[in-house]
């Protein structure tokens, strides 16, 4: 590339700075509001910063047991899912890449046609199911159901096809079994796309709220995304505590992201789509 | 040859140990109420009573509600809405980055990706209070242009678009990023040649890169386009489909007759056409693409 002069250096820089400052705005403006009175979030004219800090907003939510059981539930329940949907998804995913068993065609079409299914159309009729089920009210209403996807193991599966076949050939001589081979050469070099997966998860269980709505009624399994929408409708009055709250739900998110963002901002390649 | 015939010796017993879970799950979770949702868009179906067969009555009653179809009409105007500027943003915004230094540019990526991980709720919580009559953000720009304060979210002809924006902001930063995967696999050597030649920066936009770029172009496009239309939490959140009904896009219009006993079946039936016709458009594009390869990220 031809190299940039000066001018052209310092205006790429302002661009670029100013469309991160757009990008985050809406973050910092939703933090900066949790730190306003009441009467001031909604006041005008229009301020960005408040006029007097209040830590009151995000006392008040932190001061209320049911926030903090909905972070703390809706945590677990993601860590839980992203862990089961990573065990379930690679064990499917080296058993394609690898093993050779009959009726593998077969099992292959009928695991990625599921991929194409779209979650509106079996909405209603998973709740049947999983109703049936007496699953209603569980932890396992809100885990179980998203766990297996063939989303996930095609990505795992794309990841172990590019491991060399010599890494394992040293133990298959040795005698090692399958399982072995898969636990001890395929898990340990997963780390990469691990995280991406992993973190997918997370991120799909962390900011659904349209499957709690629907599946939890007791309070004790509420979901932070449910909590959020529900203090919505039902005190709505409290701009300042939402604002705090939104700022806080998001927070455990963004402080997963930044740790592994050197892993998922450098997952994001295309496989020759030329 | 000794160790590839080893390497594909048979393992029955151990593939379907590890592919039970994914099996059973899949099974329970996706392919039962699949099969079992298939089979109530052709039943009048009841929660309290016994379900009637009715053929494709589900499907000509979808086909000729006009509440239907306004909302595929609803959808496709927010996906034309979102679509166009969100790849022309993330396009100029990635050839950006690309000049950028290294340091910088991964400062960059990072903030920018931050918006994607944020959920439709709070998303949908922060650009209500943006869009809010009296403290909102919108009115005090435009007041700033000494224009008149505006309902956006309740006003026919602001709510759509005003919902619109969060897609857009939720979406640029993955957009960009794969924009710039895809300006990163250009190789520098053409636009050395042209460089050579004496091309300027707009003849290496049109002639390079634009045509290089097609396929992700085409790509984001088709993904994001479905994704779009498929798009209800920001509605349902920020107007509830209000007003009237000019933001209730295709699959909030299905969600809000689930509630209601009588439509199930007709809903599920919605459900399905619309994931025909996603499904035709994509695998169409596709198909003139001529390419059966993908993007991962």
């Amino acid at each position: 590339m031809n190299k940039l002069t000066g001018i052209q250096r310092t205006a790429l820089t302002s661009i670029a700075a100013l469309v991160t400052a757009l990008a985050l705005f809406p973050l910092l403006w939703v933090v900066l509001a949790g730190f306003k009175g009441r009467a001031e979030v909604l006041a005008t004219p229009f301020r960005f910063f408040p006029k007097q800090w209040l830590v009151q907003n995000y006392t008040d939510i932190l001061g209320d047991p049911a926030f903090l059981k909905a972070m703390g539930v809706t945590f677990g329940g993601a860590i839980l899912f992203a862990a089961l949907s990573l065990g379930v998804n690679s064990a499917a995913a080296y058993v394609f890449a690898r093993l050779e068993f009959r009726f593998k065609k077969v099992l292959w079409v009928y695991v990625i046609t599921t991929m194409f299914i779209p979650g509106m159309a079996i909405l209603l009729t998973s709740f049947i199911v999983v109703n049936k089920m007496g699953m209603l009210d569980t932890l396992g209403v809100l885990v179980l159901p998203g766990v297996a996807s063939a989303g996930h193991m095609f990505f795992i599966r794309q990841f172990y096809l590019n491991i060399p076949l010599a890494l394992e050939e040293a133990a298959l001589i040795d005698g090692a079994g399958r399982v072995r081979i898969f636990t001890s050469v395929f898990l340990p070099m997963s780390f990469p796309v691990f995280v991406i997966v992993g973190i997918g998860s997370y991120l799909a269980y962390w900011n659904s709220f349209v499957w709690p709505t629907m599946t939890i009624t007791n309070p004790d399994l509420f979901q932070i995304m449910q909590y959020l929408y529900t203090f919505r409708s039902e005190r709505a009055t409290e701009m300042g505590m939402l604002m705090a709250g939104s700022a806080l739900s998001a927070t455990p998110t963004i402080i997963l992201f930044l740790i592994f963002q050197r892993y998922i901002i450098s997952g994001i390649k295309i496989s020759g789509l030329k | 040859m000794d160790m590839r015939n080893k390497n594909f010796r048979q393992d029955n017993g151990t593939a379907y140990l590890l592919l039970a879970p994914i099996f059973i799950l899949l099974t329970i979770f996706v392919v039962i109420p699949f099969v079992y949702a298939l089979r109530v868009s052709f039943y009048d179906w009841s929660f309290y009573q016994d379900s009637v067969f009715v053929g494709f009555r589900n499907f000509r009653l979808v086909l000729t509600d006009d509440l239907f179809l306004e909302s595929v009409w609803v959808g496709l105007k927010f996906a034309l809405m979102v679509m166009p500027a969100m790849l022309v943003l993330s396009f100029l915004f990635a050839n950006v980055i690309k000049r950028l230094g290294p340091r910088f540019s991964g400062f960059v990526k990072t903030s920018v990706y931050i918006p994607t991980i944020i959920s439709g709720i709070v998303a949908s919580v922060i650009f209500v209070f943006i869009f809010d009559y009296t403290g909102g953000l919108a009115n005090y720009l435009i007041g700033l242009f000494g224009a008149e304060p505006k309902a956006w979210l309740a006003d026919v002809a602001t709510a759509l678009p005003s919902v619109a924006a969060p897609a857009i902001w939720l979406g640029f930063g993955l957009t960009t990023l794969i924009m710039l995967a895809g300006l990163h696999d250009i190789p520098e050597s053409y636009y050395e040649a042209a460089d050579l030649e004496g091309a300027g920066t707009w003849t290496k936009m049109v002639h390079i890169t634009i045509p290089l770029m097609r396929n992700v172009i085409l790509y984001l496009l088709v993904t994001g386009f479905t994704a779009q239309i498929s798009q209800f939490e920001l509605s349902l959140v920020m107007t509830n489909g209000g007003p009237l009904s000019v933001t209730t896009t295709p699959n909030l219009y299905i969600l809000n007759h689930f509630r209601n006993d009588v439509m199930v079946g007709n809903s599920i039936a919605a459900s399905l056409l619309l994931f025909v016709v996603l499904g035709s458009i994509s695998a169409i594009i596709f198909r003139i693409l001529n390419s059966e390869k993908a993007v991962d990220g």
